[in-house]
């Protein structure tokens, strides 16, 4: 296929630039372009009235919706500040309470310890005197029963070795100094 | 297609009475009618509380460039009031330069003139956007200072202050700068572009069935960067234009600036 170019431009360019000047060489007529600044004009208006109002009047709305968010949000959030505050207040008042209950309690536990220590140690002593008591009951006892047995035992032992009777008054006599000697 | 049909003009393909209907005329017809029914079908489903991911993406879309509106200007009463006019312009051009880059446009011929031409590389279209731009700045700028107080911006005494007056003849002339800037900009990029496009189809033959889709992707991506310099422009021009001068003591704002750094900021923004 062959090719050839046909450069109007600059021919044209050259030619109206003779005639009628620069303007008209680049294409510039006045009744044109008054035509298409009064129809571009036009096309504003129609746009500006039919068209923008409805891409504006939505971009309002939902920065309206956004700028509402933003303040619920906002609210939102001193709200949450305010109960956080609250809850520490609570917590802290509660730390508080627990401290002071706490404290009672170690006091009345210690109160209650050394009340124990002291009902214990009294009923320890008494126990003990009731037990050194009745030790020395049954010392005092086995004594009596072991002079009785030793009376006895001497009483038989005499009786046979002497081999005599004696009236109970002698026996006793003879029995006693017996055991104050053996003493 | 054997030829490379270049014309820096949209050509006419008919006349109504008086009035030549360019190629590029037709083509942005066709572009803002479908910007419309894209708009409105959204407007409509969304009054409706509809939602899908194309809304959505309108609506994202939307909303940021509200947002950076907002941003330029300062105050927000006044950015919703600019907004439409530069909303307006970003899917104009937008759209208008994407339908450009379809198959058909440039090749399809009427009389051998091509029947579609991009609506952006017609420089009545982006001359008359330039305009608007610069005259809206200047109806914002005269409703916040007065109509003298906006031409003080421009004409100071040279005896009282010459460094200003020096100034203020710069800053007029930035003004018509800028007008020039804007509406070159925008044409040069578009019917760049379709040249680019016409030159692959010519060059790549068969294989510019391959090789003119990736082009293509490239003209939308250029579309939309430069329906956004024209947004982002338009936005600052008019912040520039109400911006509060260092001499006007009683109404100075947070924004005052020295009408030098007025100059640096427009140049930097071009």
């Amino acid at each position: 296929m062959e090719y050839y170019t046909q450069l109007t431009v600059l021919a044209a360019t050259a030619e109206a630039s003779a005639d009628e000047g620069i303007l008209a060489a680049l294409g510039i007529d006045w009744m044109l372009l008054a035509i298409q600044l009064v129809a571009f004009l036009v096309l504003v208006w129609i746009l500006r009235k039919f068209v923008y109002p409805v891409f504006i009047r939505i971009i309002d709305e939902r920065e309206e919706k956004i700028e509402a968010s933003v303040k619920a949000a906002e609210i939102a959030e001193q709200n949450a500040e305010s109960a956080q505050e609250n809850v520490q207040a609570l917590l802290k008042e509660a730390r508080k309470e627990a401290k002071e209950i706490v404290a009672t309690a170690k006091d009345e536990a210690t109160a209650m310890v050394d009340a124990s220590d002291k009902k214990a140690k009294a009923r320890a002593d008494k126990i003990v005197a009731d037990a050194h008591d009745k030790i020395e009951k049954d010392v005092i006892a086995a004594r009596k029963a072991l002079h009785n047995d030793t009376i006895e035992l001497v009483a038989l032992a005499t009786e046979k070795v002497v081999g005599q009777i004696t009236s109970a008054q002698l026996d006793k006599k003879v029995i006693d100094s017996a055991v104050k000697e053996a003493r | 297609m054997d030829k490379l049909h270049i014309s820096l003009a949209a050509e006419p393909i008919f006349h109504i009475g008086p009035v030549a209907i360019t190629n590029a005329m037709i083509l942005g017809v066709f572009g803002v009618a479908v910007m419309l029914a894209i708009l409105f079908y959204a407007a409509r489903a969304l009054e409706q509380g509809k939602r899908n991911r194309f809304l959505g993406l309108l609506q994202w879309c939307f909303e940021g460039f509200l947002t950076q509106a907002e941003d330029i200007i300062g105050d927000k009463q006044t950015a919703r009031r600019i907004f439409p006019l530069a909303i307006t312009m970003f899917f104009t051009v937008l759209i208008t330069y994407w339908v450009a880059a379809l198959p058909g446009v440039g090749v399809i011929t009427w009389n051998e003139i091509p029947l579609f031409r991009g609506l952006p590389a017609d420089l009545n279209f982006t001359f008359a956007l330039a305009i608007i731009t610069v005259v809206a700045s200047q109806v914002y700028a005269v409703r916040k200072h007065g109509f003298f107080g906006n031409i003080g911006r421009y004409i100071k005494n040279p005896i009282k202050d010459p460094i200003g007056a020096f100034e203020g003849i710069l800053e007029f002339i930035g003004e018509f700068s800028r007008l020039i800037a804007l509406s070159f900009r925008l044409f040069g990029n578009a019917f760049a572009g379709e040249v680019l496009l016409m030159v692959i189809l010519l060059l790549t033959s068969y294989a510019a069935i391959v090789a003119l889709p990736l082009v293509m992707v490239f003209e939308i991506f250029i579309g939309f960067i430069q329906a956004y310099v024209f947004f982002v422009l338009t936005l600052i021009f008019t912040s520039l234009a109400l911006q509060t001068h260092g001499h006007d003591d009683s109404h100075s704002s947070s924004l005052d600036h020295s009408p030098a750094d007025t100059s640096k900021k427009a140049a930097v923004a071009e």
